[in-house]
């Protein structure tokens, strides 16, 4: 007997599918003969998985309380969901958060379908084959390092994910309903789709200006323009060696900051400099970091990063000085590492507010050191006071306290600059202070601001940045969406693709359609071929002059590839004929049918429509599951699904007296002459004109007026 | 010959309303004419100099002439466009003012240095070397003047009336002014999104972009290494480029490889150039560029690599240096075409057709030296916007909206843009962010485009020169409050005002620099401020001799008066009349459509009308004054005081508004103050401000210390009547005069300082005014001396008070506030107390305390 886990295919899932709402990994996974070896019967195997991975107490499995899963372990359960927990539990360590997995058996023996939400394709995949090793070891009773496991697949998702900044605008998106698209393994996200789409790259917009960064990183430029509209500023200028620096701070009077013209993130600058020693040391410092260096002004006080975003101060930080005590035993590396970096605060990674302080990778430390007459390596005496860092990391939360001059000032110097989304550097003794009072200065303007430091203060609140950059994108009650119409069925399906798309067309909305005979821009076919696939949908909802979109999905692809979109304003069925659908992908059974291309009507916003087949009673069946309103139509109006939805008021379109009619209730309107249609007339007329049917409702649904959808159908040529 | 100031006049100025050179040039045997052969030394040395005097002239010139047409003549040989001198005798014998237009100002100074050299040298009858001269003249100027593509951009603007003014000495520039500006940085906007920049530089995530919106592109992907390169060739199947992902100017590419050899080669040297290679479909055919500039295609080019064709007689290192000698190729991106690089790559080319440096290739072969088309390496463009097929400016058009570009180089390959990219397998292969546009300005064959036109239309809307509304005031009394008075009203408006002016310079109300602020630095920093949507600016003279206006034309200028003036005897400025030319400037520079607002009853400055280019209102209490009656009868816009009320008509038409209702004026009792609400009457009215608007401003208007400090700043001091005033010309004294003999008193007490700049017959002239008004008269010696000795201001005013009849009492103190509170000391109530004061807001500050005080 052998025992293995094999993964007989994985289908990552990219869209809306017959699990969930959301993109999932699907495995079909052939367990052989570990069939017959239900958990219970495995010795040692329920001690084993919850002792290595003691979360797993928290799953609540079907039984739907804590240690629901645990138990079904203890009592007897298959390796296929086993392994769908376990998958879900690495992720969880790996710092992909994911609640949703399903494991089901298919009709093949030993063949389970495995499902876990994913979040990253990469990721969810390592962390499923990495679970089956688990389960694997914890069969067969062999050791399995967890630690390590968890470490290289941490590494993975921090490597591949969203970083903090980008995910935490994403999310702040997501919770408005704004769907987002990356567009890259970094940080380049689509927010929106189509025409009304925009685009973040980190702390940056699509209206960013290139102009206004080019400013923002020339630091005497960016004073210049700041000073002449009267922002305060530390004065000072150019210099060109390190003679110059010292006549300079002659001029300004000391203590004076050096600092390179171009530089980033506070690197070689050295602050309060008094001696000429100081400053020609400090001039070297800084000539390495760029090609220019400044000598100005010290303004005394606190560093703050003040964030602006599109005209709006959004959040604000303090930043706070490390010092450390002598005690006449320890050198100064040995105080640091015992009194500053023991902070629980302190760590190298992102997750921790605070950076560790390390004196070989931070010139700037040991200028400051040396400034008090130590090395690293000397010993001050007892209690004697050595400032390590004048200001390290500016983590320390003062949005609230902010004085609302000082807030005006800063996003004037952002307006002045040009950026939408600003981090102003501003030195003052008291944030809640105007700045003329205490001589508080702005030193610095920058684009992309790091957000991290708002997102997780070392003290204080957590401010929602991401929900003010969304909101500086999106107008209050815009969602970035634009009119979806997404048809699935059986039989006629590219039939009613084309038409709508051809009424929409005529509405002057420039419409982007994937369907079965190729990809079309605004009537153009770009690609010939079967196109009703996620990729090319994707392309529809990536290119930027879409301003309505038609795709045709058939059962194949929300099996294998999901839907392209999250929700679509109108969700269209023809019909279901099982049979058709049967035999591929485990699909046996008409239920199974039914799961499958329901997918389209749950996805339906909530002012959305489905337009459902009236004479197909396995598509009237399901209209409950929709969560918008639903529009039936059908060739023959009197079947008990169309009336008993008009008489309670709602609408349906359907052929009386010869015509095509849209009803509301009792209301009828004549849409147009059966016979006169010229597509119905050209072959199977039947099933023809529920196709135009159907297309009828889709329009009417988007709001398309009576006597254009009435030209569009008269016009319209297959 | 000695050169004393040299000053650069960067704005309209009196001399001209180009930007200027202006030197005071002092020679002592200052005629030419008397020096014998220095013309003729002088024509030697430099002889495209030019005439020196018109034909029939007889009269010798002199040294200052002679400097003038050198430093103008080297300028125009070395291709800067410049036209204007002049030359002008001052007051002083033998010293001239000498005017020299300049196009980049550090070139107008190299030059006015050279022209100097130039002149000693023809005196000394010592060498000069013109062809350095015109050399190092022409290096600076190539590298002080803007590139070809924002100078095209610029030239655009300028043509479209739009103001401009370089931020950086690099290609970045702002457009119009305050809240109106836009900016550029060569041909990029402040519009240019910086995510689409990046975009453009990622290759591969352009291409499926590009794709996805339905943009033919090369098919290919990168690869990791070598072997994988091969294997993505084969994937591709057909000839492939390799280069680098993030490459520019072509280093690193390689084309139409088909062979394993050669794919792993050119891997090789892309590898040199960067870590990251691209293998794509090779797409043969024509290079070509189009620019998309907003929603449409402007212009063209097809690209040709650098080429040379054989004759059978000369080497490649020959034909190249044939065609390098072109004066059309230059080194840099100056000129139209850039010389061929006969480098390594030009080498490895040649080697590639078979050729070396000194081989001699037959009679018409044609010898590529490079396999891309870049201009900076020798290429040549031709010019096809007329050719370009609908359906193939639309995919370039696609293109930069896909990636975002406002304006946008999108590089296509195809055999012609004859037909569309489907019909013919081409393909787009990249797009470029801030593109050159020289290959579209000054293609090298075929026609240039109005690229900077397009861009300039896709920033500015038709009919839009991104100004804001300007109102210059000068005047030698009342500028402060009428500027303020005008800024209040149109803040009324709801504008956010931006204003300079003597104290200081306010953005909507708020003060953001302090001290004088009159000058064009001031008013360049309300023009530049992004909060302003209209400006009220302070025009002093002293700005104007230093440096000109701030600004091309304004739509409004008021002139208060000029009377007997101020700082006479300052810049050659000795008469009334000079003082008249300066202030004019204003009057010079309004706009075509714009209106100049004068004081009838100043004959100086009602004479102003005739330099105005656009219309003028007058105004003056006396509707009768001829020169009031005159325009108005002639249906022209006048405004007047009648029966309590401001009168502003034009022909038939009549608007009151009742002096009551302008608590400034105090029901019309101070005189100057109803002058500084006409001025700003017609100012308001000039801009079509509405009359409603108007009423409220002038009723809402508070002239205090607080809002107005030191313009007629009332006080009670125990009973007594306290006025601060910063009057300090006989002008002003006279108003005040005037103004406070309406108020009933029963001792009158005036404290004066006089400030060292003026004239001494003008220091003595406000005490004699004084003098017959005041019983006290208490003089105190001021922290401004302005080079005058210790007690020799003092000295004058006691002279002015000589033949005082009304002052009895005399007194002199040293300090300000020990005068401010003697003077105090001494008051009774009913008393009524003059208080010139210096030091605006410390001298109120302290009055203010001592009124608190009781």
């Amino acid at each position: 007997m052998e025992n293995k886990i094999e993964f007989l295919k994985i289908i990552p899932l990219r869209g809306p599918n017959i699990w969930t709402y959301r993109p999932v990994l699907e495995a079909w996974v052939d367990i052989g003969d570990l069939e017959d070896s239900p958990s219970n019967t495995l010795p040692g195997f329920y001690e084993r998985l919850s002792s290595w991975l003691p979360a797993l107490i928290e799953h609540r499995c079907g039984i739907g309380e804590r240690g629901g899963f645990l138990r079904r372990v203890r009592e007897g359960t298959w390796p296929g969901h086993i392994l769908e927990h376990v998958t879900l539990e690495l992720q969880n360590l790996a710092g992909m958060q994911s609640g949703f997995g399903k494991a089901r058996s298919t009709s093949a023996r030993s063949v389970y379908k495995v499902v876990v939400r994913s979040r990253h394709e990469e990721v969810s995949r390592a962390c499923l084959y990495a679970a089956r090793d688990l389960v694997m070891a914890a069969i067969e009773d062999r050791p399995f390092d967890i630690p390590a496991t968890v470490a290289r697949l941490r590494d993975l998702a921090d490597s591949l994910c969203l970083g903090p900044s980008t995910a935490c605008i994403v999310d702040a998106a997501s919770d408005r309903r704004i769907p987002s698209i990356r567009l890259t393994e970094g940080n380049l996200v689509q927010l929106g789709y189509g025409a009304r789409s925009r685009r973040i790259w980190t702390a940056e917009t699509d209206q960013t200006s290139a102009i206004a960064e080019s400013i923002s990183s020339d630091k005497n430029l960016t004073k210049n323009l700041l000073q002449a509209c009267g922002v305060p500023v530390p004065e000072g200028r150019l210099v060109d060696s390190p003679e110059d620096a010292w006549e300079a701070a002659g001029e300004i009077g000391v203590p004076v900051v050096v600092k390179p013209r171009d530089g980033n993130h506070g690197r070689g600058v050295s602050t309060e400099l008094m001696t000429r020693a100081e400053v020609e040391a400090a001039y070297k410092l800084a000539l390495d970091e760029g090609s220019d260096v400044i000598v100005e002004r010290f303004v005394r006080g606190n560093e703050h990063r003040l964030l602006v975003v599109g005209g709006r101060l959004a959040a604000a930080a303090r930043g706070e000085s490390a010092s450390v005590v002598g005690d006449g035993r320890s050198t100064i590396l040995e105080l640091i590492d015992t009194q500053i970096n023991t902070d629980p605060r302190r760590g190298t990674t992102e997750d921790y507010p605070l950076n560790l302080v390390l004196v070989d990778e931070d010139p700037a430390v040991r200028l400051e050191i040396t400034r008090q007459g130590f090395t690293p390596e000397a010993i001050p005496p007892l209690g004697a006071e050595v400032m390590i860092q004048r200001n390290g990391n500016v983590a320390f939360d003062v949005t609230d306290l902010v004085h609302p001059d000082v807030a005006a000032t800063v996003c004037l110097a952002a307006r002045i600059v040009g950026l939408d989304i600003a981090g102003i550097d501003l030195v003052a003794e008291d944030i809640s202070r105007p700045l003329d009072e205490q001589q508080g200065a702005i030193v610095e303007v920058n684009a992309g601001p790091g957000l991290l430091m708002h997102l997780k203060p070392a003290s204080g609140e957590p401010r929602p940045i991401g929900q003010a950059i969304v909101d500086s994108l999106f107008a209050e009650g815009e969602n970035g969406r634009i009119p979806i119409v997404g048809i699935t069925g059986t039989n006629g399906t590219n039939l009613v693709a084309r038409l709508v798309a051809h009424l929409l067309h005529l509405s002057g909305k420039r419409v982007g359609l994937a369907c079965s005979d190729g990809l079309y821009h605004n009537q153009r076919r770009v690609e010939k071929g079967n196109r009703a696939t996620w990729a090319a949908a994707r392309k529809v909802l990536l290119n930027r002059v879409t301003e309505a979109a038609v795709f045709e999905n058939g059962s194949d692809m929300i099996l294998s590839e999901g839907l392209a979109y999250d929700r679509c304003q109108v969700g269209v069925v023809t019909d279901i004929d099982p049979a058709r659908h049967l035999g591929r992908y485990y699909i046996e059974t008409p239920d199974q049918v039914f799961n499958v291309l329901r997918t389209q009507v749950d996805v339906v916003l909530t002012d959305g429509v489905a337009v459902l087949n009236g004479n197909d009673p396995m598509v009237a069946g399901m209209a409950p599951l929709c969560d918008g309103e639903v529009i039936f139509f059908g060739a023959d109006p009197d079947v008990p699904a169309i009336t008993d939805h008009l008489a309670q008021g709602k609408r349906a379109v359907l052929v009386r007296d010869g015509f095509v009619a849209l009803a509301t209730g009792t209301e009828e309107a004549r849409l147009v002459e059966v016979s006169g249609i010229m597509l119905a007339s050209a072959g199977a007329a039947g099933l023809q004109i529920e196709n135009v049917l159907a297309a009828a409702g889709a329009a009417w649904a988007l709001g398309l007026p009576l006597e254009l959808i009435r030209a569009g159908i008269e016009t319209f040529r297959d | 010959m000695e050169v004393s100031r040299i000053r650069a006049l960067r704005g309209p100025s009196l001399w001209s309303r180009r930007t200027a050179i202006e030197a005071i040039v002092t020679c002592n045997e200052c005629l030419i004419g008397d020096m014998p052969d220095f013309e003729a030394r002088l024509r030697a040395r430099f002889p495209e100099i030019g005439s020196l005097k018109p034909a029939g002239h007889e009269e010798s010139i002199s040294m200052a002439h002679a400097l003038e047409f050198a430093a103008l003549g080297l300028q125009v040989q070395a291709g800067c466009p410049v036209t204007f001198s002049r030359t002008a005798a001052t007051t002083e014998a033998e010293v001239f003012q000498v005017v020299v237009e300049y196009s980049e100002e550090r070139v107008g100074r190299l030059a006015f240095e050279l022209a100097q050299t130039l002149c000693r040298a023809a005196v000394n009858d010592t060498p000069f070397d013109l062809a350095d001269a015109l050399a190092r003249l022409r290096e600076l100027d190539e590298d002080e003047r803007l590139g070809p593509s924002t100078g095209a951009i610029v030239q655009a603007a300028v043509t479209r009336g739009i103001p401009f003014r370089r931020m950086t000495s690099g290609s970045m520039v702002q457009f119009g002014w305050g809240s109106r500006q836009r900016r550029i940085q060569a041909a990029e906007t402040d519009h240019t999104s910086a995510i689409s920049e990046a975009i453009a530089q990622d290759k591969e995530l352009t291409k499926m972009l590009l794709d996805a919106a339905g943009v033919p592109i090369p098919q290919g992907r990168p690869v990791s290494d070598a072997e994988d390169a091969w294997v993505a060739a084969c994937e591709i199947g057909g000839p492939v480029v390799i280069k680098p992902q993030d490459g520019n100017q072509g280093k690193g590419v390689a084309v139409n490889i088909e062979t394993y050899e050669r794919v792993l080669a050119a891997y090789a040297a892309s590898a040199e150039v960067s870590s990251e290679i691209m293998v794509e479909r090779y797409i043969p055919g024509y290079d070509f560029r189009l620019l998309v500039v907003g929603n449409h295609l402007v212009a063209a080019a097809r690209r040709d690599p650098p080429q040379v064709i054989g004759d059978g007689v000369h080497t490649v290192r020959e034909l190249v240096e044939q065609v390098n000698s072109d004066p059309l190729r230059g080194e840099g991106h100056a000129t139209s075409l850039t010389k061929i690089h006969f480098d390594d790559i030009a080498l490895a080319t040649l080697a590639k057709q078979g050729h070396a440096a000194d081989s001699v290739p037959t009679k018409g072969a044609r010898v590529m030296l490079r396999n891309n088309a870049n201009l900076s390496t020798g290429g040549s463009a031709t010019d096809v916007t007329d050719d370009v097929h609908p359906e193939l400016a639309a995919r370039a058009v696609a293109a930069a909206q896909m990636i975002g570009l406002d304006i946008c180089g999108v590089d296509v390959v195809c055999d012609s843009v004859h037909r569309s990219l489907e019909e013919q397998g081409g393909a787009v292969i990249e797009v470029n962010a801030a593109p050159g546009l020289r290959m579209h300005l000054a293609p090298s064959f075929g026609k240039g485009r109005a690229v900077g036109e397009a861009i300039i239309a896709s920033m500015f809307a038709e009919g839009e020169n991104g100004r804001i509304p300007v109102v210059a005031v000068s005047g030698t009394n009342g500028k402060t409050t009428t500027v303020r008075l005008i800024s209040h009203l149109l803040g009324e408006k709801g504008l956010r005002v931006g204003m300079t002016n003597s104290d200081g310079v306010y953005i909507q109300g708020r003060r953001i620099d302090t001290g004088d602020c009159s000058g064009p630095k001031s008013a360049r920093t309300v023009l530049l401020h992004p909060d302003v949507d209209a400006a009220v600016l302070e025009t002093a003279r002293g700005g104007v001799l230093r440096e000109g206006l701030a600004f091309d034309r304004c739509n409004v200028a008021v002139v208060t008066n000029i009377g007997m003036g101020d700082h006479l005897g300052l810049s050659y400025i000795s008469t009334v009349e000079d003082l008249a030319v300066v202030k004019r400037v204003i009057v010079e520079n309004v706009a075509p459509g714009g209106v100049a607002v004068l004081n009838a009853a100043d004959p100086i400055v009602a004479k102003m009308a005739d330099a105005c280019p656009g219309s003028v209102i007058f105004f003056t209490s006396d509707p009768h004054h001829p020169v009031m009656a005159t325009h108005h009868a002639r249906g022209l816009r006048v405004v007047y005081v009648n029966e309590g009320s401001i009168v502003a008509a034009e022909g038939g038409f009549e608007h009151r508004i009742a002096l009551a209702q302008i608590p400034l004026t105090r029901n019309g009792a101070i005189g100057f103050q109803v002058d500084n609400a006409m001025a700003a009457i017609a100012a308001c009215w000039a801009l079509g401000v509405d009359w409603e608007i108007i009423h409220a401003g002038l009723a809402s208007f508070v002239s205090d210390a607080a809002t107005v400090p030191g313009r007629f700043n009332l006080f009670d001091y125990r009973g007594a009547t306290l006025i601060a005033d910063y009057g300090h010309n006989p002008d002003a004294i006279q108003s005040l005069v005037k103004a406070v003999e309406h108020m009933p008193a029963k001792r009158r007490v005036v404290v004066i300082s006089g400030a060292g700049d003026r004239r001494n017959e003008d220091i003595r002239q406000q005490t004699q005014i004084l003098g017959e008004a005041f019983d006290t008269v208490i003089l105190y010696q001021d922290q401004c001396q302005r080079g005058r000795a210790d007690g020799e201001v003092l000295a004058l005013l006691q002279q002015g008070l000589e033949k005082a009849t009304r002052a009895t009492a005399i007194e002199e103190i040293r300090g300000e506030f020990l005068a401010i509170d003697t003077a105090l000391a001494r008051l009774e109530p009913g008393d009524l107390c003059l208080i010139l004061i210096d030091e605006v807001d410390a001298a109120l500050a302290h009055i203010a305390k001592r009124v608190a005080e009781g």
